[in-house]
């Protein structure tokens, strides 16, 4: 199979390339082994501020609202985060002092919202708060189990009765000017937590969940729905083994499902996450990328990869492999020619992207334009 | 009677005391327990909960040996719903010498422990993790015990019949008249609060901290301290414990316990100042794996959950101040013939193992000081949840078809699993996936078991000690304490302490899947929670 650019890994930033890359014409597949850091992602775009027009079209055109302002958003656990660029059912506030009295929402049997958390945080901002659950019978099926009251669970019942989650809202609201509830809405339709402002007439915010995040899910489907409606190939639930490299360029690959085919490409881009993703690998003597053997910097000394104080920013966090000015991987102190890094696999190597989901995007979008502009070139030379 | 008078105050919730504190209360004492943090917080919980046969001791120390053994069989009566009886192995490798085990099981024999050579192949079968290079193998009696739940039996039986306790609780000073202790001052780590109390004689089961309560007390009990490191794997490698065959060395203890396995141990003398944090090196643990994979090769490939160290308290003996002629037996120092200071004994040395026992002689020596004739019985009277021996027998009982999460309760709890409130569904939802621990399970114990913080938790219940070390079940475990203690800010607090304490455990043994987890906690806890 040959394809013009193979993307491994299927998070934000391989999305983000294979939408750029398939909208610029090319063939492109996405190699996913399926979870990724959007399940926990928070809806925001932490070190995205103002987004280009480039980046707000890409966005929306997957169906994906957001707004935009210089403001705090509310944590789950009560706290507040600066914030600038987010999904549309996270909230920016100007200030964390959001309302007067304020209705927080949750489900009996219900533990991954933090009411009683959220409430003590409102209330040191000065606000009045006052929690109640909701005890629904469509959500007694959920309990059979155990383990089911879980975030996308609850989303998948709310996906069906979320109108009157409205209704019941209506009745247990009194002088409240504000109403708090989990973000377990509009899964599968994105319109629906917009739907639920309209139905409720108070200020509604929707605070977030232990994962899986229901906005990261919803924006993960949204992506991907988008990517394989310009004829992307996205290839769930494979991983990427080992490469086969020839005078500094990427030939083909081999993965898990598809072992006796080589994946031939013209360019290839990484974007496997960092450890946690199994984009890093670590043993206690070392830390290395596995597919292409890339270099990542880091003290050989194992009691330099961490700080004692869980507080503290961790150095093992900020590692990445090694880059050329255009994001080529290096292997070996040489650039590959065909092979870019994206998304947090770059660990803190290039600061001027950004983190998280912001570094995930611009440099998506860097290496998307590195390939366009190198095989526009070669065309030019034939 | 005033109420802040006893018969006896325990000073420690360790198993020493804890044990002390059930046995005075066995015999009619009214006791008082304080501890300054939570109970099985010093060595108590920081060892490999090896149920001893004895036969690590056989050669070099026949009378631990012995009363290894003894003990040994007593829990298994006593203790059912703490022990796992595994049996276990002393292989020999072939860098290690052969004859050595002759003198082993001679020694074994004659402390009374039923040690059998056996066929390394059969080894093998019996045990197929063991490293299969073994040219010799002996089968004894060994186990394992969970020192939290045995601590927490304990306490529990000792207030079921009367007890009070008192943890997060420091001692500040003795009040004394003359050349008598009369009782303790003492402060709440929580509220800060000062409270003296009373009683005709106090117990000193302080473990190595029980060298500065002597000091406080005005005297000395020359105690060294040793740490031993440990670590504990992700899974249950191992079904018996495996031993080498050779003079006790480091790292040659492998004791399956539950949903995991734990190898160690190594022995460093610390200073005093050290004792409060002690921390794992990574010479430790390059030496734990390295040794600990001679016992089953398949740990150097398996995901360790947490490194830990314990400081044990030994005890030189009272003519040599120098501390070289150390002895790992008990020791129980009655002040009032030993320094002339009424009113105060001392119970320290030993071990886990003999813990029984220990506490037996120190309430022995406190009735004897108070004039109360009443034979010990702890040795007889099985502690509350083990009544029954099959933990599948008690979950049956309880529950006609009870889930794996109602048997795994009943594995912890025994037949105290009685007291979880069922009927409702939702006291059944799970806080903690890994270790199947419901909401009614967490409740039960906030009612009954002195909980304080999640810390204290996860020792009663084994909430966050499985594979995920608390990701989730830390939070939603912080929720149901912040209800039902009604204070949120100071829950708030308590979850930071929980994350710190975990990843203290972690970043000595940060790589490969911990990582992944230390990388993945960072993220949810910052970034997506915002604690």
């Amino acid at each position: 199979m040959k394809f013009d650019t193979i993307i491994i890994g299927g998070g934000l930033a391989g999305m983000v390339a294979g939408i750029a890359l398939q909208k610029a014409g090319q063939k492109t597949a996405i190699i996913s082994t399926g979870q990724n850091a959007l399940h926990f992602f928070s809806g925001t775009f932490e070190s995205l501020q103002e987004p280009t027009p480039r980046i707000k079209e890409l966005i929306e055109e997957a169906g994906i609202r957001l707004h935009y302002g210089q403001g705090v958003r509310l944590m789950p656990m009560g706290t507040f985060q600066p914030s600038a660029l987010c999904l549309e059912d996270v909230d920016i506030f100007p200030d964390a002092h959001f309302g007067r009295r304020v209705l927080i929402v949750n489900f009996m049997g219900y533990h991954d919202f933090f009411s009683s958390f959220l409430s003590e945080g409102l209330e040191k901002q000065g606000m009045e708060c006052r929690i109640r659950f909701l005890n629904l019978p469509e959500m007694e099926q959920l309990l059979q189990s155990p383990s089911e009251m879980r975030s996308v669970q609850i989303a998948r019942t709310m996906d069906r009765i979320w109108e009157k989650v409205v209704q019941e809202i209506r009745v247990l609201l009194k002088d409240d000017d504000t109403v708090v509830l989990p973000q377990v809405f509009g899964l599968k339709d994105p319109s629906v937590p917009g739907r639920i402002r309209q139905g409720i007439p108070a200020k509604v915010v929707f605070a977030g969940t232990l994962p899986p995040s229901v906005p990261g899910v919803r924006t993960q489907m949204q992506l991907r729905k988008r990517y394989e409606v310009l004829g992307g190939t996205y290839l769930m639930g494979d991983e990427a083994l080992e490469a086969h490299v020839h005078n500094g360029m990427v030939h083909s690959i081999v993965t898990r499902n598809l072992d006796s085919h080589y994946l031939e490409a013209d360019n290839f881009v990484l974007s496997t996450g960092s450890f946690f993703s199994k984009g890093l690998r670590s043993n206690p003597e070392r830390i290395w990328e596995p597919v292409f053997g890339l270099d990542v910097e880091y003290p050989e000394d194992r009691n330099g990869w961490y700080s004692p104080s869980f507080a503290d920013d961790q150095p093992y966090m900020g590692y990445g492999v090694k880059t050329d000015a255009r994001l080529h991987g290096v292997a070996d102190g040489e650039p590959l020619k065909n092979l870019y890094a994206a998304g947090s696999i770059l660990g803190v190597t290039h600061p001027e992207l950004g983190s998280a989901a912001g570094l995930a995007i611009r440099s998506a979008l860097a290496v998307a334009d590195a390939i366009l502009c190198h095989s526009e070139r070669s065309e030019e030379s034939n | 009677m005033n109420p802040d008078e006893f018969d006896v105050i325990i000073i420690g919730g360790g198993i020493t005391g804890a044990g002390t504190q059930r046995d005075c209360a066995m015999r009619g004492l009214r006791t008082l327990l304080i501890e300054k943090s939570d109970i099985a917080t010093g060595a108590t919980g920081r060892n490999h909960g090896l149920l001893h046969s004895g036969a690590r001791y056989a050669v070099n120390d026949p009378e631990s040996a012995r009363e290894c053994i003894e003990e040994n069989m007593i829990l298994r009566r006593i203790a059912a719903h703490c022990i796992d009886e595994t049996d276990g192995l002393f292989i020999t490798l072939p860098e290690d010498d052969l004859a050595y085990q002759q003198t082993f099981v001679q020694s074994c024999q004659a402390a009374g422990i039923n040690a059998e050579i056996i066929d390394p192949d059969l080894a093998r079968r019996l045990e197929p993790s063991v490293n299969p290079a073994l040219i010799g193998a002996v089968k004894v009696p060994d186990g394992s015990v969970d020192p939290f739940r045995l601590c927490a039996a304990n306490m529990l039986d000792a207030k079921l019949r009367g007890g009070q306790v008192r943890l997060h609780t420091d001692v500040t000073g003795f009040i004394r008249e003359g050349d008598t202790i009369k009782g303790v001052h003492t402060r709440s780590r929580a509220t800060g609060e000062e409270k003296d109390y009373y009683a005709s004689v106090v117990v000193n089961a302080g473990g190595i901290w029980g060298h500065n309560i002597a000091q406080m007390a005005g005297v000395q009990v020359g105690m060294f301290p040793a740490k031993g490191a440990l670590l504990i794997f992700a899974h249950r490698v191992n079904n018996m414990v495996i031993n080498r065959c050779r003079k006790p060395s480091n790292a040659d203890i492998l004791v399956p316990g539950d949903t995991v396995c734990i190898i160690g141990t190594t022995s460093t003398r610390i200073p005093f100042e050290e004792c409060d944090e002690v921390a794992v090196t990574p010479d430790e643990v390059n030496l734990l794996i390295s040794e600990g994979s001679l016992l089953a090769p398949s740990l150097s490939s398996t995901r360790i959950l947490r490194a830990y160290a314990g400081v044990r308290p030994l005890v030189s003996a009272d003519n040599d101040p120098s501390g070289r002629n150390i002895s790992r037996g008990i020791v129980c120092l009655d002040h009032e013939t030993r320094d002339g200071l009424k009113g105060f004994v001392t119970i320290t040395g030993g071990k886990l193992m003999t813990y029984r026992l220990m506490a037996e002689m120190a309430t022995d020596c406190v009735c004897r000081k108070l004039g109360v004739d009443k034979a010990c019985e702890t040795a007889t009277t099985p502690l509350p949840g083990s009544e029954e021996r099959s933990y599948e027998a008690v979950a049956q009982k309880i529950w006609e078809s009870p889930s794996t999460a109602q048997k795994a309760a009943a594995a912890r709890m025994g037949t105290r699993a009685s007291r979880i409130r069922t009927g409702d569904r939702r006291d059944e939802a799970l806080i903690c996936e890994c270790e199947e621990v419901s909401v009614g399970e967490i409740n039960a114990a906030i009612e009954r078991m002195e909980v304080s913080t999640l810390t204290d938790l996860r020792r009663r219940t084994r909430v966050g000690m499985g594979t995920c070390q608390g990701e989730f079940c830390a939070c939603r475990a912080a929720g149901l304490l912040a209800k039902a203690h009604g204070c949120i800010a100071r829950e708030r607090a308590d979850l930071n302490d929980f994350l710190q304490e975990r990843w203290k455990g972690n970043f000595p043994i940060g790589w490969g899947d911990t990582l992944r987890e230390a990388e993945y906690t960072q993220w949810v806890y910052k970034h997506v929670l915002g604690v």
